[in-house]
C-alpha cells in the first residue's frame, strides 16, 4: 500500500552538509524527518522548522524548509509566534535535552497548556555535546562528566513524565534503533491536531557512554505496541513513562482520543467573529474621541 | 535489524524480490550517507571504502530489480521501506570520525554478517518454494559479500593495534 | 483670570483622588480646554499614597507643569511623600482637609509661604451631604469648580455617566457633595481671582488618552499584526489594548510565559512575515536583550517599546526615569546598531511608534521606542491627528527574479536584502543567530563576518541624515542651548519660551532619534553653542555620556542630570540658563583684559 506522494524524502534534504560527528544519532533523526515529511506531503516552503542551540539544533538547516536556528532554549517561544502569526504553516520545533529541559525548560509547559499545533522533537542524548561533554538535565544520577567529576548528585528530568503531566495530547518516544518506526512516529505527531512531543534517544558517539549507544539502547528497548499498551490510556502511559532511563519504550505513549481545540484554531475563530465590527485602521484614533 | 508487518509464511516471490530490492537500497543509502559523513569529516579512505560498498549494494539491487521486472513486470509493489530497518545497512552509530579503513571494513563486515543472519532466521517460516530458494541464494550472497570485505581487509597492512582515537585532536567546543 | 492652571492632589488610595483628577480632566476636555494629567503612586497595590497632577490650559500644553498653582492635600502625610513631584511655591493656593487638625499657619511645608492656605472640612461635608466620607473627592471637584471655574456641570455629567448603573440615589448623593463644594468656595472667595478663562473652543473634537494606549493604537495603524509580551508596570496597558483590538485586524496577541517568550514570539511572528511588537519596562528589557541580538543578526523587523521606570532592577516601578538609554542602545552583546527612538508626549507617541515600525521594516531591524512612565501613563487631550499624512512602509520582498537565485542575506549596495517568509515558494532559507553567508548557511569565517557586519551597519547610514527626527527651536545661532528628550523635552520647551521671554538668546534640540547618534546633525546644532545643558532624569547622565562618546562637545556644554521621580521645573532650567549666560559674559570680559 505504497502511498502516492508528490514529494519524496530527498525533496526535504538540503545541500548543507551536517557538522555532526560521524555515527551521531541525529543523522537518523533527520532521515526520519525527511521520511515523515514526505509521507505528509506538504511543500517544503510551507514548513517552518525552528530550533534552539546545540548539536541537534543544527537540524533545520539540513532540510529544505524555512529554518530558524535561534538562541539557546528558545525554539518553542519563537515557534509559537510563527504558528500564531500564520496558522497555515506546518511548524516543527527541535532541539536537545539541554535546550528543551534545562535553559528553555520553562516553555514547554505553556505550549502544552495552550495546545498550539506544533510538533516538538527533542534529541535526547543525556549530555552537552557542543560544549564538550558536560552534565545535562537528563544525565543519570552518578554520571561522571567534566562538570561532575565525582559523579552527578542530581536526579534527571523525565521528559516523558513531564510532558504527560503537563497535559500534552501526544507523547511518543523513538530512537535510531528503528528508523522506520521513528519516521512513522514523527509523521503521526505532525498529523496530531495539537501540541505533540517526540523524545528521541539519540546517542552521542563522542561523549555518550557505551550503554547509550545503539547496541545498548537495543538491549533495553521495547515496543509499546508489542507490550499491548493502549495509547488512549494516559495513566498507563504515565506508569510506563516512569521507566525512562531504565527501559527504552518506543512508540506512542499517549494520543488524546478526543483532541482539544488548538490555540491557533481558536484565534482564527476569534478573528472571524470580531473582524466585522472593526474601525478601519486609518481611523483607529477615533477610539480616543471624548465627546 | 527489524521488520514490521511482514508475514514470512505468506510471502510471495514477487514481494520477496521487492523486499530484497529494498534491503539493498537501504544498505546503499546508508553507505552513501556514511561516505558523505567521512568526506565532511576528512576521513577520505573510509569514505572511499563506503562508496565502494554503496556501489556493490547498488549493483546487487539492480540485478534483483531486473529479475523482478522480468518475472512480474509492472505489477504493483506491496512492500514499503517502513517495513524494514537496518537489515543489511550498518547501524547508525557504526561510523566514527577519523575511522581507519580497517574499522570501516569491520563495520561493513558486521552488517553483512547481520544480513546473512536475517535471511537464515527467516528461512524456517517460509512456505513458498521460490521464496525459499531466493532467500537461500541471498544468504549465500551475503557470505560472498563477507568474503569480498575480508579480501579488502587482507590487502591492508597488519593491524598495529593502535586506536584512531590515540592520534586525533580533541573535539572542538562550539 | 488665568490661561493655565496646575493642580496637584494627594491622598490615600481610598480617597479617590486620582479618579477625581480623571473627572476633572474629562470635564475640562469637554469644555474645550487642553489638559494633561499624570499620576504617581506609592508602592502598595491598594490603599497606599496616590497623587495626580492635572494641568489645564487654553493653549496646547508642553508638559504637566512645574510648581503647583493649586495643591490639594487630603492628608499631609501622603502629600509630603510626593516631595518634589508636587512642589508648592509662593504662588500656590493650598487646600487641605480641616480634619487633619493642623492650623492654616502651621501646615508642614518647610521654607515656603503659599499664596493662600485654606482648611476645608472636606470629610465632614462629604459625610453630611452624601452620607459617606468616600464622597470626599466629589467635594474636592465642587471646590475646584467653585474657585477656579473648571469643570462646572461638565464634571457632574461625567460622574452621572460613570455611576448611572449604580442607581439614582448614588448620583443624587454625589450631586449634593459637589454642590456643597461649590457653595463652600462661593462663601470663601480667594484673595485673588484664579478662575480660568473660557476655552473658546467648547464642543471641538478632542482626543483624550494616555501614552500606552496611544502606542498600541499607533502600532495597529502601522499594520502591526502580532504582539507578544508579559505584564510589567508601567507598560502593561499596551498589551491590554492589543487583547481588545488586534483580533479585529486579523492579528493576534500572546501573553507569554515570560519576557523572553514574549519577545521570542514576536521574533517568530516577524520571521513568519508579520509586523510584530513587544513592550516592556527596564527589568524586561534586560531579559529581552539576547533576543534583540538574534533579531539584529537574523535581520528581522521588530518594535520593542520600553517604558522606562526607576532602575536598576525593580527600582521604582511606578515612577518615571530616563535611565534605560544605555540598555536600549548597548544591551545585547556584539557589534550591532539598534535604532532607538523616543516620544515626548502622548500625541507624538503616535508618530514615533509609526516611525519605529517604518524603520524596523525598511532596515529589517529591531527598533526600541523609549517611552517613560510619565508619558505612558499620563493622559493628554490633543487635537485629532490626520493619519493620512503618515506613510506606512513594508519590508522589501523578493521579486520573481530575486527568487530565481534567492540569497536571503545578499550583500547589496545599501545593505538591505529582500526578505522572504515561510509560505513563499522559492524563498526558503535558514535564519540563524549564528553568523551566516549570503544564503544563510552558518559560517565561522572572519572575512564573511566582516562583510556581514559591514552590511548590517551600512544599512543605517540614511537614518543618520533624517533631519525630521530632530526638533530644533529657538534662534539657530544662539550661544546658549538645551538638549532634552522624552518627557523632559516638554519641560525644556516651556523653559525655552520662558527664557526667550526674558530676553535670553537660546535654542533647544529635542532628538526623537537617540541612537545611532546623528553626529552631523548635532555638530551643526552645536556650532554656535558656547554654553548649554543636556537635561535628563538619569543619575549617571547617560544621554550626556552617549553624546560625548560620539561627539566633540562644546566645552561649555554641561549636564543637568538627576535621578528619576525628581521632576525638572521649567523655572529652574531658566535659572540655570541665566547662570550660564553670566559665566559666558564673565569669560568674555576676561578675554577683553590685556594679557600683560
Amino acid at each position: 500500500m505504497s502511498a502516492i506522494c508528490e514529494y519524496q524524502a530527498k525533496d526535504y534534504k538540503s545541500d548543507l552538509k551536517p557538522i555532526w560527528c560521524p555515527g551521531c544519532g541525529d543523522y537518523s533523526v533527520v532521515q526520519g524527518i525527511y521520511r515523515a515529511l514526505a509521507a505528509i506531503g506538504r511543500p517544503p516552503h510551507e514548513i517552518a522548522f525552528i530550533s534552539g542551540i546545540g548539536c541537534s539544533s543544527r537540524i533545520p538547516g539540513y532540510t529544505t524548509a524555512y529554518g530558524f536556528n535561534t538562541v539557546h532554549g528558545r525554539a518553542l517561544p519563537i515557534a509559537q509566534g510563527i504558528k500564531l502569526a500564520n496558522p497555515d504553516l506546518l511548524v516543527l520545533a527541535a532541539g536537545g535535552d539541554g535546550d528543551g529541559f534545562s535553559i528553555g525548560g520553562g516553555h514547554i509547559a505553556h505550549l502544552i497548556r495552550r495546545n498550539i499545533d506544533i510538533t516538538y522533537i527533542v534529541m535526547d542524548n543525556q549530555i552537552y555535546g557542543l560544549t564538550k561533554g558536560q552534565l545535562s538535565p537528563t544525565s543519570q544520577k552518578g554520571r561522571i562528566t567534566v562538570t561532575s567529576q565525582h559523579g552527578s548528585l542530581e536526579e534527571p528530568v523525565n521528559p516523558l513524565l513531564y510532558t504527560l503531566a503537563y497535559g500534552a495530547g501526544f507523547v511518543a518516544q523513538a530512537s535510531p534503533t528503528d528508523l522506520a518506526s521513528m519516521a512513522s512516529i514523527i509523521e503521526e505527531a505532525i498529523r496530531y491536531p495539537g501540541f505533540a512531543f517526540v523524545n528521541i534517544q539519540s546517542p552521542c558517539v563522542t561523549y555518550g557512554e557505551e550503554a547509550q549507544q545503539i547496541k545498548g539502547l537495543k538491549a533495553i528497548s521495547e515496543n509499546l505496541s508489542t507490550l499491548g499498551h493502549n495509547p488512549a490510556d494516559r495513566l498507563a502511559a504515565m506508569d510506563l513513562a516512569q521507566q525512562y532511563g531504565r527501559k527504552l519504550h518506543l512508540g506512542v505513549f499517549y494520543r488524546n482520543p478526543e483532541p482539544a481545540p488548538t490555540y491557533d484554531g481558536l484565534i482564527r475563530e476569534r478573528q472571524a467573529a470580531l473582524s466585522k465590527g472593526a474601525i478601519p485602521r486609518e481611523r483607529i484614533l477615533d477610539l480616543f474621541i471624548k465627546k | 535489524m527489524t521488520t514490521r508487518g511482514i508475514d514470512f509464511k505468506a510471502l510471495s516471490l514477487k514481494d520477496a524480490l521487492d523486499l530484497a530490492v529494498l534491503i539493498e537500497q537501504e544498505a546503499k543509502d546508508r553507505y552513501e550517507e556514511f561516505a558523505a559523513q567521512m568526506d565532511q569529516h576528512r576521513t577520505p579512505e573510509a569514505a572511499k571504502f563506503f562508496r565502494f560498498m554503496a556501489l556493490n549494494e547498488a549493483k546487487h539491487g539492480e540485478e534483483l530489480a531486473a529479475r523482478r521486472a522480468t518475472l512480474f513486470g509492472a505489477a504493483p509493489v506491496a512492500v514499503t521501506p517502513a517495513m524494514i530497518f537496518d537489515i543489511e545497512a550498518p547501524d547508525y552509530d557504526a561510523a566514527r570520525a577519523f575511522m581507519s579503513p580497517r574499522k570501516a571494513m569491520e563495520a561493513a563486515l558486521a552488517s553483512e554478517v547481520k544480513a546473512h543472519a536475517f535471511f537464515m532466521a527467516a528461512l524456517p517460516s517460509i512456505q513458498d518454494q521460490g521464496v525459499k530458494l531466493l532467500f537461500q541464494e541471498l544468504s549465500g550472497e551475503e557470505v560472498q559479500h563477507q568474503d569480498l570485505v575480508k579480501a579488502e581487509l587482507a590487502k591492508l597492512p597488519p593491524d598495529s593495534g593502535l586506536s584512531d582515537e590515540d592520534f586525533v585532536d580533541e573535539p572542538a567546543a562550539q | 483670570m488665568r490661561k493655565d492652571l496646575v493642580f496637584g492632589m494627594a491622598g490615600s488610595g481610598g480617597d479617590g483622588i486620582v479618579s477625581a483628577g480623571d473627572s476633572l480632566l474629562q470635564a475640562a476636555s469637554a469644555e474645550g480646554y487642553h489638559g494633561v494629567m499624570t499620576k504617581s503612586f506609592g508602592s502598595q497595590i491598594r490603599g497606599g499614597e496616590s497623587s495626580c497632577r492635572v494641568r489645564i490650559s487654553t493653549e496646547p500644553i508642553p508638559n504637566p507643569g512645574g510648581n503647583l498653582d493649586v495643591a490639594v492635600a487630603l492628608n499631609w502625610e501622603d502629600f509630603l511623600k510626593f516631595g518634589a513631584e508636587l512642589p508648592v511655591s509662593g504662588n500656590t493656593v493650598v487646600i487641605y482637609e480641616a480634619a487633619t487638625g493642623i492650623a492654616e499657619n502651621q501646615i508642614p511645608l518647610v521654607g515656603v509661604t503659599p499664596l493662600q492656605v485654606i482648611a476645608v472640612p472636606i470629610a465632614a461635608m462629604a459625610k453630611e451631604t452624601a452620607g459617606t466620607e468616600r464622597a470626599k473627592n466629589t467635594v474636592v471637584l465642587g471646590l475646584i469648580a467653585g474657585w477656579f471655574g473648571i469643570g462646572g456641570q461638565a464634571v457632574m455629567v461625567g460622574i452621572k455617566k460613570k455611576l448611572a448603573k449604580k442607581g439614582e440615589e448614588l448620583v443624587a448623593a454625589n450631586q449634593r457633595a459637589f454642590d456643597a463644594g461649590v457653595a463652600f468656595a462661593k462663601e470663601h472667595p480667594l484673595k485673588s481671582d484664579m478662575t480660568v478663562m473660557p476655552s473658546g473652543n467648547k464642543g471641538a473634537v478632542k482626543l483624550l488618552t494616555d501614552g500606552n494606549d496611544m502606542a498600541a493604537a499607533a502600532a495597529l495603524f502601522a499594520g502591526c499584526q502580532f504582539f507578544g509580551g508579559y505584564p510589567i508596570t508601567p507598560s502593561t496597558e499596551i498589551m491590554q489594548f492589543f487583547t481588545n483590538h488586534v483580533w479585529k485586524y486579523g492579528g493576534a496577541v500572546l501573553q507569554a510565559e515570560d519576557e523572553i517568550a514574549g519577545i521570542g514570539a514576536a521574533v517568530g511572528a516577524s520571521f513568519a512575515g508579520k509586523k510584530a511588537m513587544t513592550a516592556t519596562s527596564g527589568p524586561g528589557l534586560s531579559l529581552k536583550s539576547e533576543m534583540m541580538g538574534l533579531a539584529s543578526i537574523a535581520e528581522l523587523p521588530l518594535v520593542i517599546v520600553d517604558v522606562q521606570r526607576g532602575g536598576p532592577s525593580t527600582g521604582l516601578p511606578t515612577k518615571t526615569e530616563q535611565s534605560d538609554l544605555f540598555a536600549a542602545a548597548f544591551s545585547a552583546h556584539g557589534d550591532v546598531i539598534r535604532p532607538v527612538l523616543a516620544p515626548t508626549s502622548v500625541a507624538d507617541t503616535f508618530r514615533v511608534v509609526v516611525e519605529a515600525f517604518n524603520i524596523a521594516e525598511r532596515y529589517q531591524t529591531p527598533v526600541i521606542v523609549l517611552s517613560d512612565q510619565e508619558i505612558s501613563q499620563r493622559k493628554e487631550t490633543m487635537d485629532p491627528i490626520d493619519t493620512t499624512q503618515f506613510k506606512i512602509e513594508e519590508r522589501l520582498r523578493p521579486t520573481a527574479a530575486d527568487l530565481q537565485d534567492y540569497k536571503r542575506f545578499r550583500i547589496t549596495e545599501n545593505g538591505i536584502s529582500p526578505i522572504s517568509h515561510p509560505g513563499m515558494p522559492g524563498g526558503a532559507y535558514l535564519a540563524a543567530g549564528i553568523e551566516h553567508n549570503e544564503t544563510g548557511a552558518p559560517t565561522n569565517s572572519g572575512s564573511v563576518h566582516q562583510r556581514m557586519n559591514d552590511k548590517r551597519t551600512r544599512k543605517f547610514d540614511p537614518l543618520l541624515n533624517r533631519q525630521d527626527l530632530f526638533e530644533i527651536t529657538g534662534n539657530p545661532d544662539a550661544p546658549l542651548a538645551l538638549v532634552a528628550w522624552g518627557s523632559v523635552a516638554g519641560v525644556c520647551r516651556e523653559a525655552l519660551q520662558m527664557a526667550q521671554a526674558e530676553g535670553l538668546n537660546v535654542k533647544l534640540m529635542v532628538p526623537y532619534l537617540l541612537y545611532p547618534v546623528a553626529e552631523a546633525t548635532y555638530n551643526r546644532f552645536f556650532a554656535s553653542v558656547q554654553k548649554g545643558l543636556v537635561v535628563e532624569q538619569s543619575h549617571l547622565a547617560q544621554t550626556f555620556k552617549v553624546l560625548r562618546m560620539h561627539l566633540d562637545l562644546p566645552k561649555g556644554l554641561k549636564s543637568l542630570a538627576r535621578s528619576g521621580a525628581n521632576p525638572f521645573l521649567p523655572g529652574e532650567i531658566v535659572e540655570a540658563l541665566h547662570h550660564l549666560l553670566a559665566e559666558l559674559q564673565r569669560s568674555h570680559e576676561g578675554k577683553l583684559q590685556p594679557q600683560e
